[in-house]
């Protein structure tokens, strides 16, 4: 029954995209009609239709509606009823469905929220929206149904990967999708403002906010997938460069080019071509996200769900899209005003095209490093591994030049400035990072001659945001959002260079030493739960002042039968406390790992810092 | 000449950096953070846990022991294990572009922004 509702209400769905494609030309040729007519109503019971079966899809989920073949492969009766709520978007189905939800509504906000502008734009629009919808709706009924039936109707089901019952794991993919589809609005209306000819002053100020939800999602996306690798992977790491991580960075790179880009463009009508094509790029790069994550052509610790066959499918339809989007930027090019006259060096326009430069840069570094091995084996059969020391080489050296722009850039005035702008009090700066860096890095014991022009930037960057705080000129959004990016670079390094780890077969009473602290195994017990059974071990932890007790556990699922490890993380201000363990083979001896992360809070804070000035831009816009 | 310096100082980071990323720590946990687990899914040597890590890392201690190098170390286990095991891949003619292509792209870009913006 439930299947049904799910199966006609996409069915209606895609009858009505149909219907808007096709009408939208004849709407095009006759200018004085109002888009609020019938393509609304349309677009409103697509909506309605794409929310009542993602509905029918939850529902069926939290009753176990058996005869539902993704819910059977994909869930389990014993489960609690948060992770079977979150198991409807956790896996291959759900999650395109929940893609095709948040590319309607969003659709539906767009035609709600325009309304000043130009029919032609809006129309255009919808239309290249609607492309992609439709494309979306066939992906999902022919090749991925969510309401697949099954007969006869099984007892239970095989239950959701272990490793995915997590909160922060439940709520990253729907945040990390309201930024990938955030951009196929940027996308649809870059194309229509150029077939419109009206890539300009208000398109910029429109799409801003666009560009400013996608990238906040992304962001906090991002951040609670990292949050999630650092407790539940058990490396103690945040950020392994694995594709599935990089795929998810990229649109980020090219959202925040972006947005410095459509600043400029609202402020002095320049970079228009630019604009257009960043918009482009940054919704290819969140489709190609999907695909490579959802084709299985990844090698990833993320990919969970995966199905060749259906990667050829979405690969045709990026195709189909970007030569589709390609062809429209050469035809219509020429509509678009291109001044780049007035530009000098010394100006906050160049500073944002260099902004530009880096992070092109940095993009392309991972995204080369990413797809490069998928060629290399495809073209002659060597199967490379690109992993962190790749990325490190290529994108730290640049890092320093890059903060150094980051610091002096934004002070710059619009136009022409003048070269002395670098002035003594930038340096008087400058100098104090070096004093700053040289001190912490003898204290630190680091070989201080190749970290320090690293820290030098970074501590010279953090310091320039925070004096910049008592400058009127920029505004206070922009000031969050960098401080918090230099607060990030910072808590990073001083993490990565004073983190320390201690690894030792233990059992229980054992006792070891490290540093200045011991480490003591106490005790071990086993606890029953609803859907898993635990084994929890109690360590106590004990320094000259203090002692604090980790308990970690090792789960054993029993739907389906998985073991995970919990990782114990004492959090404070200065340092994170993290201990993980496993069991060994022979008997009695656990697999203990002891971290201390310094800063490692100051990291999830800054990148909220980051995030947080981006929501202020746009609630001191609207409010 | 603006060029110039821009491809040279890119070259001078590149090679500076890459000293730097040889900074000391446990060799064993410095060689193994570079190699991938074969069986496991995305993980470092270092990272896991698996019968294979653990074996691993006492080959790296045993060839450590007898006075192999890192790079006889990463040698022998390229030849036993492919190309596949290491995160970091050497430059040869199949991985040149990977090197090779993004500082093209920067090195480009900034010519692009050098000739398009007035100096005066």
């Amino acid at each position: 029954m439930l299947n049904q509702i799910g199966n006609y209400s996409l069915y209606i769905a895609l009858l009505s995209s149909i219907l808007i494609i096709i009408q939208s030309p004849i709407l095009l040729k006759r200018n004085n009609i109002n888009v609020s007519g019938r393509i609304f109503s349309l677009i409103s019971i697509q909506s309605l239709m794409i929310i009542i079966s993602f509905i029918t899809l939850i529902i069926a989920f939290i009753i176990s509606d058996f005869s539902n073949e993704t819910v059977y492969n994909n869930s389990h009766t014993s489960k609690p009823l948060f992770y079977k709520i979150s198991g409807s978007w956790g896996n291959h189905e759900g999650s395109l469905l929940l893609w095709l939800l948040v590319l309607s509504i969003f659709l539906l906000i767009f035609t709600i929220t325009s309304k000043s502008l130009s029919n032609q734009y809006r129309i255009l629009t919808l239309f290249f929206q609607e492309i992609i919808i439709l494309g979306f709706l066939l992906f999902i009924l022919f090749t991925s149904n969510p309401f697949m039936s099954l007969f006869p109707i099984p007892n239970e089901g095989t239950g959701l990967n272990p490793i995915l019952q997590d909160p922060a794991l439940a709520i990253h993919p729907p945040i990390l999708y309201l930024g990938y589809v955030g951009t196929s609005i940027i996308f649809s209306s870059s194309l229509a403002a150029l077939i419109s000819g009206s890539v300009n002053k208000s398109w910029a100020k429109h799409i801003k906010n666009w560009v400013l939800v996608s990238w906040i999602f992304l962001s906090i996306g991002i951040l609670l997938g990292s949050i999630w690798a650092y407790y539940e992977l058990g490396w103690g790491g945040f950020w392994f460069w694995d594709p599935v991580e990089n795929v998810s960075l990229m649109p980020w790179f090219c959202l925040t080019a972006l947005f410095h880009t459509i600043l400029i463009l609202e402020k002095r009508e320049m970079f228009h071509s630019w604009a257009v094509i960043l918009s482009i790029t940054t919704f290819s790069l969140s489709m190609s996200g999907t695909f490579l994550v959802r084709s299985g052509i990844l090698n990833s610790i993320h990919t969970f769900a995966n199905d060749p066959s259906r990667g050829v499918f979405i690969l045709c339809f990026l195709f189909i899209l970007i030569t589709l989007s390609i062809f429209i930027y050469f035809f219509y090019q020429n509509k678009i005003k291109n001044n780049f006259t007035n530009t000098y060096i010394v100006s906050k326009e160049t500073a944002v095209l260099i902004n530009n430069l880096f992070m092109m840069f940095f993009l392309s570094v991972v995204l080369i490093g990413t797809v490069y091995p998928i060629f290399l084996e495809v073209v002659n059969n060597d199967k490379i591994s690109v992993g962190p020391p790749f990325y490190h080489k290529l994108i730290v050296p640049f890092m320093i030049p890059f903060l150094i722009f980051m610091a002096i850039g934004p002070n710059f005035n619009w136009i022409k400035d003048k070269i002395n702008k670098i002035n003594l009090q930038q340096l008087l700066f400058f100098i104090l990072s070096i004093i700053v860096s040289f001190i912490f890095l003898k204290r630190v014991g680091i070989s201080y001659l190749f970290s320090l022009p690293l820290f030098v930037a970074s501590f010279f960057l953090f310091f320039i945001t925070i004096k910049d705080f008592s400058v009127k000129k920029t505004n206070l959004s922009q000031k969050i959002s960098h401080f918090g990016f230099s607060l990030f670079i910072l808590s990073v390094l001083v993490n990565g260079v004073l983190a320390k780890e201690y690894s030792s077969n233990m059992k229980v009473g054992d006792e070891r030493k490290f540093l200045n602290k011991t480490i003591k195994f106490e005790s071990l017990k086993i606890n029953e739960n609803k859907n898993y059974q635990s084994l929890e071990a109690n360590f106590k932890i004990t320094d000259k002042n203090n002692s604090i007790n980790l308990k970690p556990e090792v789960r054993v699922y029993d739907q389906p039968q998985t073991i995970t490890s919990e990782a114990d993380i004492e959090s404070t201000l200065y340092s994170d406390n993290f201990l993980v363990f496993n069991i060994l083979k022979n008997d009695g001896f656990y697999n203990v790992r002891y971290q201390i992360k310094p800063f490692m809070i100051w990291i999830w804070i800054s990148i909220i810092l980051i995030s947080f000035g981006g929501i202020l831009s746009i609630v001191k816009k609207n409010g | 000449m603006k060029i110039k310096i821009l491809v040279l100082a890119i070259f001078y980071l590149i090679g500076f950096f890459n000293l730097l990323y040889a900074a000391n720590s446990e060799k064993v946990d410095q060689i193994s953070k570079n190699l991938r687990c074969l069986i496991c899914q995305g993980q470092s040597v270092y990272d896991s846990q698996s019968d294979f890590a653990l074996s691993m890392k006492i080959l790296i201690q045993n060839k450590i022991d007898e006075g192999k190098n890192d790079e006889q170390i990463y040698e022998f286990l390229k030849s036993k294990y492919g190309e596949w095991i290491v995160y970091d891949p050497e430059i040869n003619k199949n991985t040149v572009l990977l090197w090779v292509l993004p500082l093209i792209l920067f090195v480009f870009g900034g010519i692009l922004i050098l000739r398009k913006v007035s100096i005066k």
